[in-house]
């Protein structure tokens, strides 16, 4: 999933020409499908329950802004606290796995069929057992960020390089000098590509459980919405929901580069999952 | 990733205890969590619309079984329908950016975009576009499990070796014949990579649009039988599914070991 970085452009030295193409070309690609798409709706005057023209949908937005932007809040307190919980979580049962060969060989197979199985299903079950409201949300958010960050922890924690391993043990530092100074510092690549899996995964389960459960959120306005075939609203809401996605990833983003370029460590990693 | 369990030191037991213990350990864990669950709901007589025992699980699941089948079909088709067509037109997609700095410089970026937005949100649009049957959960399937495909695909393809195009080219082999005999085969694991992502999602996409939208289905039946708070029955179908998400998952690793046996090892 997060193999995001590595594909375009691969030079090193990129010209002035260069950026100047890589962000005017998919800039202005995005701007000529908003303008076809304004223009087909138009011309052919589609329905705007079908498909709302994006000037429709930026009125939308200008004109009930107060009252979507009530609605962004809890999603966004969700997302952030889910994503929050799962991290610790996931990081902290990462570091038991690998601290113990036991817990490991016990418990790793069952996580890693988890990361198989549609986990999303289980959310009518949160609701018989929390109820309906922003807790469901929340842990059904938890419940589905929470592996991938744990399974890409786990591998990076492995990750070390034995002989940097073996020169700790043989300048006798303890188990948790090893851990703090190699085997952390190595694997936190890994732990941020969980982590960015983990952001996406946790606004999917916010939102889906808003769209079975909320009686708030932008799901919830979204299938309300849909339900009163207001298009122009659904679309409005999502695009909220992608500037929340966006900036989420972005500060994950962010916080990695600093993090890496604190421990002095390596490029970022693309794709574990 | 299976390489994270066999690493690390292992105690010394007899050699072939040892040898069986990441088989026996896990197997024994999950008993145990078995017994354990249904000790607990025994004992502490929690009752069984909250969490139903084990055993009613499976005796519901035994019950419900043909039920459970007619249910896992149209999920199971939905499922395949979807994976096809975003397998096919992610790896046609991959193919065109691979060969276009122009249609890769224009897309790539926002395919990107697409990959980081919360994309089951557009779920309600299908339903407003297609209406309530299979093909709107299959277009939505296929448009979650479509991008880690594409995204996959290009990452793969950029990532042949260069020395190696280079050396087709001096012995003139044509386009095709190189994209058949170096970039496909140097692609396949990271094509297989993303095609796996892009199976559980297609499950998780169907999964939600008949959350959302139908009459038939597991999803469906999940949703369903927890508004009529028969938990053990949504237990039993959450088993079904979890069974079909694993086959779906082993049928694409399958096909992996095929293919990347077919080109040779690496």
């Amino acid at each position: 999933m997060a193999l995001l970085d590595t594909v375009s452009g691969a030079d090193e030295s990129i010209p002035n020409g260069r950026i100047l193409r890589l962000v005017l070309l998919p800039v202005g690609f995005a701007a000529a499908t908003i303008a076809l798409w304004q223009i087909t709706c138009q011309m052919l005057s589609v329905p705007p329950v079908l498909l709302p023209p994006p000037f429709a949908v930026w009125t939308v937005l200008r004109d009930n802004f107060a009252i979507l932007f009530d609605e962004t809040l809890p999603t966004l307190s969700e997302s952030i606290l889910s994503f929050a919980i799962a991290s610790v979580l996931g990081v902290a049962i990462a570091v038991a796995l690998t601290f113990s060969a036991w817990i490991r060989e016990a418990l790793y197979p069952g996580i890693v069929v988890f990361q198989l199985i549609p986990k999303i299903a289980l959310a009518p079950l949160f609701i018989v057992w929390l109820g309906v409201g922003e807790t469901t949300s929340v842990v059904v958010a938890v419940f589905i960020a929470f592996f991938p960050i744990v399974v890409s922890t786990a591998t990076g924690l492995v990750s070390a390089k034995p002989e940097v391993l073996r020169l700790c043990e043989s300048l006798t530092a303890s188990e948790w000098q090893a851990f703090r100074m190699v085997r952390f510092p190595y694997a936190l690549p890994y732990i941020f590509a969980g982590m960015k899996v983990g952001v996406t995964m946790a606004m999917i389960g916010v939102v889906v459980g808003e769209f079975i459960t909320a009686q708030r959120g932008l799901g919830y306005v979204i299938m309300f919405a849909a339900g009163a075939s207001e298009t122009a609203t659904v679309l409005a809401a999502i695009v909220l929901l992608c500037i929340i996605g966006l900036g989420l990833y972005g500060i994950v983003g962010i916080a990695e580069l600093l993090v890496l370029r604190w421990f002095g460590g390596e490029a970022p990693i693309s794709g574990v999952i | 990733m299976p390489a994270v369990v066999r690493q690390g030191i292992v105690p010394a037991l007899g050699p072939n205890l040892r040898r069986a213990r990441p088989i026996i350990l896990p197997i024994a864990t999950t008993a145990a969590a078995l017994l354990l669950w249904q000790l607990a709901a025994v004992q502490l007589h929690i009752p069984t619309v909250l969490l139903p025992t084990p055993i009613e699980v499976a005796r519901e699941m035994w019950r419900a079984f043909p039920i459970l089948m007619d249910q896992t079909w149209p999920t199971a088709l939905d499922t395949l329908l979807a994976f096809a067509a975003a397998a096919v037109l992610g790896i046609g997609l991959a193919i065109v950016i691979t060969y276009s700095p122009l249609m890769r410089d224009t897309l790539y970026p926002n395919l990107v975009f697409f990959q980081l937005v919360p994309k089951v949100a557009l779920a309600p649009l299908f339903v407003i576009w297609l209406g309530f049957g299979s093909p709107a959960r299959v277009a939505f399937a296929t448009f979650i499990s479509f991008f880690p495909v594409v995204i996959s695909g290009a990452v793969g393809f950029a990532g042949t070796d260069q020395a190696v195009l280079r050396l087709c080219r001096s012995l003139t082999a044509s386009e095709w014949r190189s994209f058949l005999l170096v970039r496909f085969p140097f692609a396949l694991p990271a094509i297989f990579s993303g095609l796996k992502v892009a199976m559980t999602m297609a499950v998780v996409g169907v999964i939600i649009g008949e959350f959302i939208s139908s009459q038939a289905g597991l999803g469906h039946y999940i949703m369903n039988a927890g508004s009529r708070l028969e938990t053990a029955d949504v237990f039993a179908a959450l088993g079904a599914l979890s069974v079909l998400g694993i086959v779906l998952y082993g049928a694409v690793a399958l096909a992996e070991f095929g293919v990347r046996r077919v080109y040779g090892r690496r």
